[in-house]
């Protein structure tokens, strides 16, 4: 047998459950809408702003800052996992990941990409 | 107990890549400087800074001559080739640099140069970069940089030009990387070694390799896919502009020159080289064409730099070594004969405004006959008059495509050639010709001598390569 033809199975369940999953609500649900229900749902938080509204493009800062910082995270994981079994390999490379990042940490900071303008 | 990792790679392969950290650490004493140093001495700090990175990067890179070596089992291949392209790199850096002293508001300059040198290491990455993997990290780290830098300039054909390369760069890199995957799926291996035996399915290296060519072709601005070049050259800063248009080319030349000469397979080169000869061709009368019609210098040289990398690839055919020399050679010639241009150009600026447009060359003849005398020699070398670099370099190209049989090349070439002529001249035309309407009474205001600096040299150069053609032996791109 094809060593592909269970990916192909795969891909074909996957595309008729997602379609499935779309269309049969639509077709068989009962609609019975009150203000309560239409509500946008923010964990039982009332909501306080329209969801599809605008936001300040000033987000985009704070969005890429979080990435690059939880990446930072992200790879601090599997180095504490394997730190004794790489010895002082691993330490240099984590300090010199760190001192890149703080350089660039300290170019964001007196840039005053911190700062809410 | 946990049992010890052994690091698979030592002192030598660390070595190997010196030249590289060289060029990728310098930007964090840049960073650092801009932040420390007062606002008046900023600027001169961080080009000297950044200068002397290169420069000694460019020492580290010509000591491994002579060399080979491989390094990370196999993901980074010195020697002669490598070597070669890297110092392109560096050389194409360091007169961006020169022009550098108009790049971004004074707060921004420390960044914008640290963002060019780490461009510049991912050029230098991708010129020994011997598996798929170290050839996409090598480009996006070359791309990435160069989104940035293409936004600099505060108008908004700079924030056209970014957005557009961004999205177009982006898109040729998603073909690249499916072909990278497909070649994968043909061959069972990342490496480039790997792909010279014959593939288990031949179809699917032939998909794989046709999508991963697109991806540099696409970098390398040739025809169909240079529509974007224009726009973006147009838009990003001057000194981008210049460094996109050498190191960036020097980059994608090194992948393709090292694919197309040590990676593909005798039994279906054929079929994966002949697109890329029709490439060549189309690129030499397309760029030319398209230079025609043009207004502004950077456009202009948009085009140009598509029909110029249209000469290099043609070199390329027939995979013969002699080829692959004289490729190299002309590339060098180009960078030269192209990056004295620009300087002129950078001289013309001033403050607010590039000068770029034609109307800012209209009686220059008469108003600086020494930098209108020197920017009619440069564009005469672009279009390959004697005695120029330019010249040589297409007698050459000629001399080993017919030698390769590809005389159908070396006819397009100087039909190209011709068509080329018209497009430079009429900038010649422009400095010299009298009477039509009053030339603007204005004295050079450059913001620093450092342009005259990249003229010279660059004149220089492209006059003594005329006669001393340096084609360098020992550059095949092993891989190993």
């Amino acid at each position: 047998m094809n060593p592909y033809v269970p990916v192909g199975i795969f891909l074909g369940v996957a595309a008729v459950a997602a379609t499935a999953f779309v269309l049969v609500p639509g077709l068989l649900a009962r609609r019975k809408p009150n203000p309560a229900k239409s509500e946008a749902y923010e964990c039982g938080v009332e909501p306080t702003s329209v969801v599809g509204g605008h936001f300040p493009v000033r987000f985009y800062l704070i969005a890429m800052l979080f990435v690059i910082f939880d990446v930072e995270a992200a790879s601090f994981y599997p180095w504490a996992v394997q730190m004794h079994a790489l010895r002082a390999y691993g330490l240099l490379e984590m300090a010199a990941f760190v001192v890149v990042l703080a350089i660039g940490y300290a170019y964001v900071w007196r840039k005053g990409g911190f700062q809410w303008r | 107990m946990p049992s010890t990792l052994t690091i698979p790679w030592g002192n030598a392969d660390w070595n190997a890549i010196l030249p590289l950290g060289v060029v990728a650490l310098t930007p964090l004493l840049v960073i650092l400087a801009d932040l420390l140093l007062p606002r008046s001495l900023r600027r001169s700090v961080v080009l000297a800074l950044a200068a002397l990175g290169l420069i000694y990067a460019g020492f580290l890179a010509a000591r491994g001559w002579g060399h080979p070596y491989s390094a990370f089992g196999g993901g980074f291949v010195t020697g002669g080739f490598t070597i070669v392209f890297q110092e392109i790199v560096i050389a194409g850096a360091l007169f961006s640099l020169l022009l550098a002293t108009h790049l971004g508001r004074d707060d921004q300059a420390g960044g914008a140069v640290a963002l060019l040198l780490w461009s510049a290491s991912g050029a230098m990455l991708m010129a020994g970069a011997a598996n798929l993997m170290t050839i996409f990290l090598g480009l996006e780290l070359l791309s990435l940089a160069l989104y940035c830098l293409c936004g600099l300039a505060a108008r908004p054909s700079a924030r056209e030009a970014a957005l557009k390369y961004l999205i177009l760069s982006s898109t040729a890199s998603g073909f690249m990387l499916y072909g990278m995957a497909l070649l994968f799926g043909a061959t069972g291996s990342v490496q480039l070694s790997a792909f010279a035996a014959p593939a288990a399915s031949p179809m699917l290296f032939t998909l794989g390799s046709g999508l991963f060519l697109i991806g540099f072709v696409f970098k390398l601005s040739l025809a169909p896919f240079h529509i974007w070049t224009p726009d973006v050259y147009e838009g990003a800063p001057l000194p981008v502009t210049a460094f996109m248009s050498v190191v960036t080319k020097a980059g994608a030349l090194a992948v393709l020159a090292r694919f197309a000469y040590a990676a593909l397979p005798q039994a279906n080169a054929q079929a994966i080289l002949v697109p890329l000869w029709i490439v060549a061709a189309l690129s030499m009368i397309v760029g030319n064409v398209g230079a025609l019609a043009q207004t502004d210098v950077k456009r202009l040289l948009a085009y140009s730099g598509t029909a110029q990398l249209g000469y290099v690839v043609a070199a390329l055919a027939g995979t013969t070594s002699l080829g692959l020399r004289y490729a190299i050679f002309y590339l060098v010639a180009y960078m030269f004969m192209n990056l004295g241009a620009f300087a002129v150009v950078a001289l013309l600026s001033r403050e607010h405004e590039e000068g770029s447009h034609l109307s800012a060359y209209a009686g220059l003849g008469y108003r600086q006959p020494v930098l209108a005398a020197l920017m009619t020699f440069f564009l005469l070398a672009l279009a390959g008059l004697p005695p120029t670099a330019g010249f040589t370099g297409k007698l050459l190209i000629l001399a080993s495509s017919v030698d390769a049989g590809y005389a159908w090349l070396a006819v397009i070439l100087i039909v190209g050639t011709a068509i080329s002529a018209y497009a430079y001249l009429k900038i010649v035309l422009a400095m010299y010709a009298r009477g039509a309407g009053a030339p603007l009474q204005r004295a050079l205001h450059p913001a620093s001598a450092l342009p005259w600096l990249g003229v010279a040299i660059c004149a220089i150069a492209t006059f003594v390569l005329t006669f001393y053609p340096l084609a360098p032996s020992d550059v095949l791109p092993l891989v190993k």
